[in-house]
């Protein structure tokens, strides 16, 4: 905190150049923010605002359909025809479910995992890291190709071993789990990492004051290292959360071996048949519009949500 | 420039000569990939071409070494339903579509529809339109116009492992439903683990196929208005035949040429596969151990008097913005009427495609190796099976919604509670709506 003031100072003493420095040092930035904006609206702003655009409006035909095409001005047709569509609301409901069994499960395991690397008690620490940071660095198509493999019967050897061991199974058949599965097989070493760097900025002083004090390995990592971690927790849970709204790949891959995954199971799925199956851009954009506002709503809640608890508790600590 | 000159459909002669003079004035200037209509000397038109059936880059080898003012550059797209449709309609819609691209029967209404079909009318005389089995000209006839040139008939043909048939104590192929269900009994009595053939719930051209066999008509186009009845008789004692198929354990239900179903085959738990003429090269190039032990059979029916759907079925279609109309259809002509198209397509092995053009069975029958069907000659089964397709079918102009709706529901029929007439009524109502949504008239209830 000290460090900036006490350049400024320096530098303000030092000539009279100041003016003309200070527009120098305006112009700097902008000119290293300019790529970022420019790319920002090029790929963020201008695609959105053609998605907007393209949901207003709806492909006409006429008679037999065989006379060609015409654009007309839909209002919010497309958006009343998504929120309509029993479909697209049962995506929302598929991903309630898969957030509801992924994100507890995921956030549970890293963390788990992460303290158990932290902890004294563990050896080959980077081995293990590694390993459980390994199935990440498959890229998601790979994993579901693989996984696919294993959950179809006739061709995964884990379901001839139960079959003979006399537990049939029918993976496929309960998408949710089996896609669940495969995003903590994914993304599980990736929030170690995190969580485990987290862990090890932990100033050791405190959890050797909390040893001193007669703290066991619990609870030191309990009481204090996961407090004093909660702002990665908080992160990992809003890209988790964000992320699981976009869930697309996975679930397509295994489209092709089960049919349970419809082609509306979510609603990035939803978007992508409707454009590309039922050729209708209108109601495909109308429906990522609504996918974007579901995803800012939910990224608000949770930022304030976790932000209100923390400062909560910094007044009760004060 | 040079795109101006052909817009203006001179005479070829007048455009070689122009395209040659631009050529030579601007010397760089004239690409490979101009969008120049026309041909000179060493500067043939190219064409761009997507397209998956198999014996296609075969096809297209042929061409490019036997004609000197038209190029073929060929690619190689996912079949239509596993992707490629989504692919051609974005590139429509992006501007850069190929000059030709292949459509199945079902799925050109559609694409009119949208507007990424060209109407070649004015291309197809009397004379080559005689060419083609009248079946395969009604399905690429819309709204009075010509959209697109057949490749191939489908007709419905049923493929069995004469083995796993002959252990079963099955003599002779079952020619009636009846018959197949009895068979269907017999294989899964000789070997629990073995089903006589397959529902595919992710394909529903197939059970269309059926209906379409049976005599069912779910769309019929009037004059102003479309009539959509999904609920005719027809299709109610084909929903409920498979309906009692499945209850009863005595079919496999997984996708079609999944890993599931290949591995299924591979291991003989799966003794047929309710297909048509172009899959007795597919199963020959899936399953190149089983050589000599598959034979074909004309598709059981209702009464045991010949009858048939089709299943799929490849046109040849030219895009909305092409600027290369006459060399794309010089080439579909080709590709679809003439000996050496046909023959290059057959001689592959990998294709049995039935020819939509009659004259040309003789040729196809000669260049197929038919070792994997132990030497039998599936072209005249084929021959009887085309000449009895159903000739009243016609598929609407939204069966990317269709089918979907049909997907969707048939997907509950893998773990036991899925509903056939359910899911056909379900998709006649999103069709309609679709239809509606779309601006399309809809006669009727």
């Amino acid at each position: 905190m000290t460090a900036p003031g006490k350049t400024e100072s320096v530098r303000g003493a030092g000539t009279g150049a100041r003016a003309p420095r200070r527009r120098g040092r305006l112009g700097a930035p902008a000119l290293l923010l300019l790529p970022f904006f420019l790319l920002f609206i090029a790929c963020t702003l201008v695609p959105l605002g053609n998605a907007v655009r393209l949901s207003l409006y709806r492909e006409s035909r006429s008679g037999l359909g065989f006379g060609g095409t015409e654009r007309v001005f839909n209002g919010f047709g497309n958006y009343t025809r998504a929120l309509e569509d029993d479909a697209f609301r049962d995506g929302f409901l598929t991903l309630a479910q898969y957030c509801v069994l992924y994100i507890p499960l995921m956030m549970g395991l890293s963390l788990a995992l992460a303290l158990l690397l932290d902890s004294t008690l563990a050896r080959a620490r980077r081995f293990f890291q590694l390993a459980l940071f390994l199935p990440h660095a498959v890229p998601g198509i790979i994993a579901a190709l693989l996984w696919m493999y294993l959950y179809t019967p006739g061709v995964s050897p884990v379901i001839d071993f139960l079959d003979s061991a006399g537990l049939p199974a029918n993976l496929l058949g309960n998408p949710v789990p089996a896609v669940v599965n495969i995003a903590l097989w994914e993304w599980t070493g990736y929030n170690l990492v995190i969580f485990y760097a987290a862990l090890q900025a932990i100033p050791r002083e405190v959890l050797e004051a909390a040893v001193v004090d007669g703290a066991g390995p619990l609870r030191v990592a309990l009481n204090i290292k996961v407090p004093l971690i909660r702002a990665s927790l908080t992160m990992v849970g809003l890209f988790t959360v964000i992320g699981s709204l976009q869930l697309f790949t996975e679930p397509m891959i295994l489209h092709g071996a089960a049919p349970e995954v419809v082609t509306t199971w979510t609603p990035n799925m939803y978007a992508y048949t409707a454009a590309f199956e039922r050729n209708d851009y209108g109601l495909a954009a109308a429906a990522s519009v609504l996918l974007a506002l579901a995803a800012a709503l939910l990224s608000f809640a949770v930022t304030r949500l976790s932000g209100s608890r923390s400062r909560k508790r910094e007044e009760a600590a004060g | 420039m040079t795109s101006s000159v052909s817009r203006r459909r001179t005479t070829l002669g007048i455009a070689i000569g122009a395209a040659s003079a631009l050529c030579l004035g601007l010397l760089t200037g004239c690409s490979d990939d101009s969008d120049s209509g026309t041909g000179a000397d060493g500067k043939p038109v190219t064409l761009t071409f997507w397209g998956w059936a198999k014996g296609t880059k075969e096809v297209v080898d042929a061409f490019n070494a036997s004609h000197k003012d038209i190029k073929v550059s060929y690619k190689e797209i996912p079949s239509g339903v596993a992707g490629g449709y989504a692919k051609i309609s974005n590139a429509v819609k992006a501007g850069n579509a190929p000059d030709l691209f292949n459509v199945e029967y079902p799925q050109l209404p559609d694409f009119v529809s949208q507007g990424a079909v060209k109407d070649i009318s004015d291309q197809v005389d009397p004379a080559l339109e005689g060419q083609y089995l009248p079946q395969a000209i009604d399905l690429v006839t819309l709204g009075g116009a010509k959209w697109a040139l057949p490749l191939d008939a489908s007709p419905q043909t049923f493929y069995y492992r004469k083995d796993l048939f002959e252990k079963a104590g099955i003599k002779t192929p079952p020619k009636t439903w009846d018959e197949f269900r009895t068979d269907a009994e017999k294989i899964k009595k000789a070997d629990p683990k073995s089903r006589i053939a397959t529902f595919f719930p992710d394909d529903p051209s197939t059970f269309e196929a059926m209906v379409w066999q049976a005599g069912g008509r779910w769309f019929k186009a009037g004059e102003k208005a479309w009539d959509v009845n999904f609920d005719d008789n027809a299709t109610r004692e084909t929903a409920a035949y498979w309906q009692k198929m499945i209850d009863d354990d005595l079919v496999h239900v997984t996708p079609s040429f999944s890993q599931q179903w290949t591995n299924s085959l591979q291991k003989g738990r799966t003794a047929g596969y309710l297909g048509a003429a172009w899959g007795g090269g597919v199963l020959g190039t899936t399953l190149p151990d089983q050589k000599g032990k598959w034979a074909a059979a004309p598709m059981p029916t209702a009464d045991g008097k010949p009858a048939s759907g089709m299943l799929g079925g490849t046109t040849f279609a030219v895009s909305k913005d092409s600027e290369k109309t006459e060399a794309a259809v010089e080439f579909a002509k080709w590709a679809t009427t003439t000996e050496a198209g046909i023959k290059a397509r057959i001689a592959t092995g990998t294709s049995s495609a039935y020819p939509a053009a009659p004259a040309l069975v003789p040729v196809a029958r000669k260049a197929f190796k038919t070792d994997f069907l132990g030497g039998q000659d599936v072209y005249a089964d084929y021959e009887d099976a085309a000449r009895s397709i159903n000739e009243d079918w016609t598929w609407g102009p939204v069966m990317g919604v269709t089918n979907n709706a049909l997907r969707d529901s048939f997907a509950k029929l893998g773990s036991g509670d899925g509903d056939i007439l359910g899911s056909v009524r379900k998709a006649q109502q999103d069709t309609r709506s679709e239809l509606k949504n779309r601006g399309i008239e809809v006669s009727g209830r």
